[in-house]
């Protein structure tokens, strides 16, 4: 385990300089975001005020909300440039070590532990950067609703609470609202993350052909995984329960990690080439 | 295998790349305190019989054994593998490798580690990715040589490298660091080791063509090395 938990913080150190400077866009763009936005929308108010001689009370400007920011580019650019990164590193976390003059594949399987625990490695230090980000996020927000607050004055904005906040569906998306949400979209993360790594392990182990067999991996995962809602839909015409169906995908979803993980640990055991 | 017998033994193991055969049902022994040299020009599977050995590549059929046994993780405390291009992040210091070594192996030898980090005048602060290439073989050397393995397998340290360095790394195999530890080395310079090894093995298209002691073939035939190479590959 010590040594495991050495090698999540080796690989976890891999990528935070490039990881603080994702932290660091997320931090400016918002922020700059959030004034931006609020300034232009007092700048609306004031030009109506000082323009067309309106008082506070004339002024027909729908109230600006967190929700409007939400929905902005400023808000939503750098939570996308973040998944997008995080998603190519997907691979490169992998590739990285063979690529190139690079060459570090030999020293991570001539290490004395089993192998699959760099693939666990990998795995956990993806997970530890996204739950990273979405941490940032939920301490960021509640200080753009406080700035937003700060800048617009009362009569033009409507406020929303950190748990409406949560609720906006692209917000809520990132942070469930409920633990089965939370379980469904982590688990599936994981899940997604697994297969992917899995697959890139059949490339690393049969090169060409092992494209192939990735691919015919991933496609076999999702058809484990997604049955329940296929058969439910095409076959039993919506026979089960939400709740029923959750449970099953669970299920599924547990059957696909697990021959993902137990595939991957063949394959780095015994097939993988340096 | 007998009991007490230490050796690295590789038992008709054969690989294909694509349709190539690169191993064709190759057979050797590797004692421990022995220095076994595998030569052979470009391509003959010198560097795949390394790697097979460390389960960095998987072999078609054929068994390798390290003192009796398949290799597992465990066995990675008591054989180590040089290959010919640094196995540490180029971003990485002396210092920040050495670490990362005793972080995980017990048998990583860290006065042994500075006691050839003085003999190659190397710095601790030096930047892996700095380095020339002459150098970065010897952090690679260091990197294999200060663990406390019973074998070490080396794959051609002395390729691409300047005399000095090479006359450096040489005398390596004539100190403590080599000796009582089991040696497979590939390399092109035999020269500079011929008067060190214990035992050749002679490949070609992924056959072993010959397999001889040079003490044994010094003494009853009276030739070198590069006479029985001769005598195998002009035949």
């Amino acid at each position: 385990m010590k040594q495991y938990l050495k090698l999540v913080n080796f690989e976890f150190n891999r990528f935070f300089k490039l990881y603080l400077v994702l932290i660091g866009i997320t931090i400016l763009t918002q922020i700059i975001g959030v004034i931006t936005t609020a300034r232009m929308h007092v700048n609306r108010a004031n030009e109506w005020i000082n323009e067309e001689h309106m008082t506070k009370g004339d002024i027909q400007l729908a109230p600006i909300s967190f929700y409007d920011f939400s929905q902005s580019a400023w808000f939503m650019g750098p939570i996308a440039l973040g998944a997008a990164t995080l998603l190519i590193y997907v691979f490169f976390i992998w590739y990285r070590d063979w690529l190139g003059k690079n060459t570090f594949s030999y020293r991570l399987f001539m290490l004395p532990i089993a192998r699959i625990q760099v693939y666990l490695a990998k795995a956990a230090t993806i997970l530890l950067y996204v739950l990273g980000l979405i941490a940032l996020q939920l301490l960021l927000m509640p200080v753009e609703n406080k700035i937003l607050k700060w800048i617009v004055p009362s009569e033009f904005r409507t406020d929303l609470s950190i748990n409406e906040i949560t609720r906006i569906p692209n917000v809520a998306l990132l942070i469930p609202n409920t633990l089965g949400e939370f379980v469904l979209y982590y688990a599936a993360g994981v899940g997604v993350v697994s297969i992917v790594f899995t697959a890139i392990l059949f490339e690393r182990s049969y090169r060409v052909k092992g494209i192939m067999y990735g691919i015919l991996f991933c496609a076999a995962s999702q058809l484990v995984f997604f049955a329940p809602l296929l058969v439910n839909t095409f076959v039993l015409k919506n026979y089960f329960y939400p709740t029923e169906l959750f449970f099953m995908e669970l299920a599924t979803g547990l059957v696909v990690a697990a021959c993902s993980i137990w595939t991957a640990n063949f394959l780095i055991k015994n097939k993988v080439r340096v | 295998m007998e009991w007490g017998i230490l050796m690295i033994e590789i038992k008709d193991v054969t690989k294909k790349f694509g349709k190539k055969k690169v191993l064709n049902g190759v057979s050797f022994t590797a004692e421990k305190g022995k220095i076994t040299c595998l030569i052979g020009i470009n391509g003959v599977g010198k560097t795949t019989i390394m790697k097979a050995i460390m389960a960095l590549s998987p072999i078609a059929s054929g068994e390798i054994l390290i003192d009796g046994k398949k290799i597992h993780k465990e066995s990675y405390e008591k054989i180590t593998f040089i290959p010919d291009t640094i196995t540490m992040l180029p971003q990485m210091q002396i210092r920040d490798a050495f670490v990362f070594m005793a972080d995980f192996y017990d048998s990583w030898n860290q006065a042994r580690a500075s006691e050839l980090l003085r003999f190659f005048k190397l710095q601790e602060t030096d930047r892996i990715s700095d380095l020339s290439k002459g150098n970065t073989a010897k952090v690679n050397l260091i990197l294999g040589l200060a663990m406390d393995v019973d074998y070490v397998l080396m794959d051609e340290p002395f390729s691409g490298i300047d005399i000095f360095s090479r006359e450096q790394i040489a005398d390596v195999f004539t100190s403590h660091l080599i000796e009582d530890r089991g040696v497979i080395i590939t390399t092109h310079e035999i020269n500079d080791i011929e008067h060190l090894i214990d035992k050749v093995v002679l490949l070609d298209n992924g056959v072993v063509l010959k397999e001889f002691d040079t003490e044994e073939i010094r003494e009853k035939e009276g030739k070198s090395v590069v006479d029985v190479m001769r005598e195998v590959y002009e035949a």
